[in-house]
């Protein structure tokens, strides 16, 4: 969909891809093979393809002619991309390169005509050390010595094809390299980067069906001589689907709005926290739905128990939502902490002023100050309606950028490895995008008078309130020697029963005598 | 001006021929023309008087420019063919165009079309109030110096204005971008109607979702989707079920209106079907009505079936069994109940009202009607033959028939009738109030 209308494709801009997303969602395996052949299989070329390249592969790719597929995985790197074993060498008359290798879980391995491959080649530095480097190749089944396995028996999205591809000496001409030799890895990262976004908008449309169907239960079952929407528990599973729906959307459709303006922004940290947000929502949400239905929703006539097993390979496909949260926080730390070394260095070196004045702020801060973000108000950014939430995220905002500064000098270069900080951080992220987008959302379908805005509003104070405090509680559990972080604790416990690798308690019926 | 006042000088020496180039410009319109011959170009004042005065009247005296008004009456004159529609009405005003290079009386006649427009049915359409504005000859009353700008520059013509986009606010027409440019043509950006064509842009997009209960723009013409459409809007719960009781046969072409069959639409929520067969077949149960409602401008009448409240006496409390809940238990043995603090049963809106069965929307309101209605309830609901119907129509008859239609019940005695009555009429009046 988002091939140039020049080569046959539709020309889509994010949004529209991001609300076709919507519609495709409603079934699992239609929206993952299609995903994986446009989304990934064929960005690549898009992206990082020469013209030739493109005039070449596109207009058959984009009439379905030919389906592609993203080979990436291997069985002994599936998130680590750098140890893959694949290995392209340069022929003897430098127009071949010999591919080598096999890639596991490969979606539409069975069916693809067209891959992008991504394997190890020998590239001579600048320094004239060689090197290993991932280049990314085009490769065609026409190439000879592609082969696939038999297509895998999956828990969830078994409509899609996913099977195992193997390489044998296959010749991929030396045309096919896409981007440069050794700049796979770039290559890669943009094309994950790019459809990410989209799941926020796939999710929110699945779960829209979702709550009619089960509503359309729930408001009919009758138990105990009410209906089942009297009860309180059921009322608010709905409030909650409802309203993890709405902030999705917000999230996607803003991120989508982000990178459809001119240039080329960054927005893969947005892009990724649109994805952790609504793989791990799905799942939740979903789960509940089929609490609501009980008994029925456990058994295979209804469609529940499949969309329960389709969202659950929502959180490991397209990056792991565990890697997500440090890539999502470590970029953010990175960037925060380009702007605050200068301030660190002349910390460390004792500058009489800069001293004197984070120990003023860090005192204002413990009595308890108001921040004014320049969001509410009369000239403020939000509606009125909204300006108690809008408060919440400015406050939120600036305690979370003091917490980053302590924790920045705290540790330096090697938070890197403190990922259960890292995580929390992602996590408190995660929460600010989410307010911000629902909160710029309400505004403005209050101030355009979209129908049923006061549902919105209601939607949006709710999310802020509940994400204000977890927030809260996130930022205390950072701090070193608050009683809520129990960082220390887990570590003990997880390396006790590691190295046992098993449950190491006594059992509760030993006796010692 | 002298090719107008010849043109005029024609028609009137060839009344009746009918073949001037001006008639034959404006065809059809003029042929009726012919029948007013003796009253002279200078008398159409009195034509007038039967039009609704939403706007200025037209001034009377035969003046220079509104000369030119009873050829404006005649471009609006019904057709032969009658079909009084948009193609006729763009036609009439584009006549107007082609009369006059000057458009002498432009303003008046903008009055007039705009009063027109709705015999024509063409309030609702955005391009003929675009065609409207675009009689105003343009370039002509823009201010050009500030002194103009200080003092409303041509103030007719901008009340004029003015009134065209009013009327375009009251029908609910939003004006686009050709609106726009007209009006920046015509009147300039800093003249009156410009600022109201602003304040509309902005206005209308933000009200445009704010009623609750939205209606569809164009109403359904067939009674049966009207009515359903009134039912759903009443009981807009999902599980109420719209059931058609009777279809409006095909009337006969003798013209002989007997609407022996008018349509009869009902709904029923099955809380409702589950309440009336819980009724006591003791009490009677009644059909009231008819009520009016209005569904943007056009009004349904639909009757209701319900009974009294029960006195607190009868009331009987609903029982919760021992053993219930296998799991966790549904009544505490305590001897308190709510607190004060937490006691929201009192709300001073809510008035408690007896329950009501059903609506329905039926074309006659009489009561044969009316008892195929029940008749036609009888089926879903099994119970209703047991309990007598009391009728209290406040039709046009004021007939107060007591009947049952379950007919083993024998009807009410006739001084219960008298005090019934009595309440009818309270009601009536309560409800008309």
């Amino acid at each position: 969909m988002q091939v140039p209308e020049e080569y046959g494709g539709l020309g889509l801009s994010n949004t529209l891809y991001a609300r076709m997303g919507e519609i495709v969602g409603l079934d699992g395996s239609i929206a993952v093979t299609l995903a994986a052949h446009q989304a990934i299989g064929l960005k690549g070329i898009i992206l990082a393809g020469s013209k030739e390249q493109k005039a070449k592969y596109l207009p058959r790719l984009a009439s379905g002619e030919h389906i592609a597929a993203f080979c990436l995985t291997e069985p002994s790197s599936g998130s680590d991309v750098a140890s893959i074993k694949t290995r392209a060498t340069l022929s003897e008359d430098k127009k071949y390169y010999i591919l080598n290798g096999s890639k596991v879980w490969i979606t539409n391995g069975g069916l693809a005509n067209i891959f992008t491959v991504f394997a190890k080649t020998q590239v001579v530095d600048s320094e004239s050390s060689v090197k290993d480097k991932i280049t990314a190749f085009i490769v065609e089944r026409d190439f000879g010595g592609v082969t696939n396995g038999k297509p895998e028996d999956k828990l969830g999205i078994r409509g899609s094809n996913t099977c195992e591809v193997h390489f044998e000496n296959t010749r991929v001409p030396v045309e096919n390299v896409l981007g440069e030799v050794g700049g796979g890895f770039k290559v890669a990262m943009n094309i994950l980067n790019s459809g990410r976004f989209s799941m926020g908008s796939v999710v929110a449309g699945m779960l829209k069906k979702l709550i009619e169907m089960t509503a359309e239960y729930a408001c009919t079952r009758k138990q105990f001589n009410k209906n089942l929407s009297e009860f309180g528990l059921i009322q608010e599973k709905f409030a909650l689907m409802a309203q993890k729906a709405y902030v999705m959307e917000s999230m996607a459709y803003l991120t989508a709005g982000m990178l459809d303006r001119p240039g080329f922004p960054d927005c893969s940290i947005e892009a990724a926290m649109v994805k952790v947000f609504s793989s791990e929502c799905a799942w939740q949400c979903v789960s509940e739905a089929l609490q609501i239905l009980g008994g029925s929703g456990y058994m295979r006539d209804y469609p529940y128990e499949r969309m329960l097993r389709d969202t659950r390979i929502l959180l490991i496909f397209e990056g792991t939502n565990e890697i997500l949260r440090m890539y999502i926080a470590l970029t953010g730390l990175q960037h925060a902490g380009r702007i605050l070394t200068a301030r660190i260095n002349e910390l460390k070196r004792g500058n009489v002023s800069t001293v004197i004045e984070t120990i003023s702020q860090k005192l204002r801060d413990s009595v308890g100050r108001t921040v004014n973000m320049g969001l509410t108000g009369k000239l403020g950014a939000v509606h009125p309606s909204v300006a108690d939430s809008a408060s919440k995220l400015e406050e939120n905002v600036y305690y979370f950028g003091r917490t980053v500064e302590t924790l920045l000098l705290r540790f330096g270069k090697t938070i890197v490895e403190e990922q259960m900080i890292l995580k929390r951080v992602a996590n408190i992220l995660i929460n600010l995008y989410g307010m911000t987008a629902v909160l710029s959302r309400a505004s403005r379908s209050i101030r355009v008078g979209l129908p049923n805005h006061d549902h919105e509003v209601l939607l949006a104070n709710i999310y802020c309130a509940e994400a204000y405090y977890q927030n809260l509680f996130t930022l205390s559990q950072l701090d070193k020697y608050s009683p809520e972080n129990l960082d220390e604790q887990i570590k003990k416990v997880s390396e006790q029963v590691l190295e046992k690798r098993a449950y190491i308690c006594a059992h509760p019926l030993e006796r010692t005598s | 001006m002298s090719w107008a006042q010849a043109i005029l000088l024609a028609r009137g020496l060839s009344r009746g021929c009918g073949g001037i180039c001006g008639a034959t410009v404006t065809g059809a319109p003029f042929s009726q023309v012919s029948l007013q011959a003796p009253r002279g170009l200078h008398c159409s004042a009195a034509t007038h008087s039967s039009d609704s005065w939403l706007v200025p009247p037209p001034p009377k005296p035969p003046r220079g420019p509104t000369r030119a008004l009873a050829p404006h009456e005649e471009l609006f004159r019904r057709a032969p063919d009658g079909a009084q529609d948009k193609a006729n009405f763009v036609r009439a005003v584009q006549t107007f165009g082609q009369h006059n290079v000057h458009k002498r009386g432009h303003v008046d006649f903008i009055y007039l079309a705009l009063r027109k427009m709705r015999e024509y049915g063409v309030e609702r359409d955005l391009a003929v109030y675009n065609l409207l504005l675009d009689v105003f000859p343009k370039e002509v009353f823009r201010p050009r110096s500030i002194f103009q700008r200080i003092f409303i520059h041509y103030p007719r013509q901008q009340e004029c204005g003015i009134a065209v986009l009013e009327q375009m606010e009251n029908h609910g027409v939003m004006p686009n971008k050709e609106t726009e440019f007209l009006l920046i043509q015509i009147f300039g950006r800093k003249s009156y109607p410009m600022l109201k064509f602003v304040r509309m842009k902005l206005w209308f997009s933000r009200f445009k979702n704010i009623n609750p209960f939205p209606l569809p723009r164009d109403l359904p013409q067939d009674p049966v989707d009207l009515a359903k459409l009134g039912l759903r809007h009443m009981e807009p719960n999902l599980s109420a079920r719209v059931t058609i009781y009777q279809t409006p046969s095909a009337r006969d072409s003798t013209g002989a209106a007997d609407a022996t069959e008018s349509h009869i639409v009902g709904i029923q929520t099955p809380d409702q079907q589950a309440a009336l067969a819980h009724h006591n077949p003791a009490r009677p149960i009644f059909v009231e009505g008819p009520f009016s409602l209005w569904l943007r401008d056009k009004c349904v009448y639909y009757h209701i079936l319900r009974a009294d409240l029960l006195p607190p006496e009868e009331r009987e409390a609903e029982e919760i069994p021992e053993e219930w809940n296998l799991y966790y238990p549904m009544q505490l043995d305590l001897d308190y109940g709510r607190s004060g603090w937490d006691d929201y049963e009192f709300d001073i809106h809510k008035v408690e009202e007896g329950p009501v069965f059903a609506i329905c929307v039926a074309g006659a309101h009489d009561q044969a009607t009316l008892a195929r209605w029940i008749q036609g309830l009888q089926e879903t609901n099994p119970g209703l033959a047991q309990i007598p119907v009391v009728f209290r129509l406040a039709g046009s008859t004021g007939e107060l028939l007591a009947t049952s239609s379950g007919l083993e019940e024998p009807p009410p005695p006739p001084p219960e009738g008298q005090e019934e009555e009595e309440n009818n009429q309270q009601r009536q009046q309560q409800g008309q109030s």
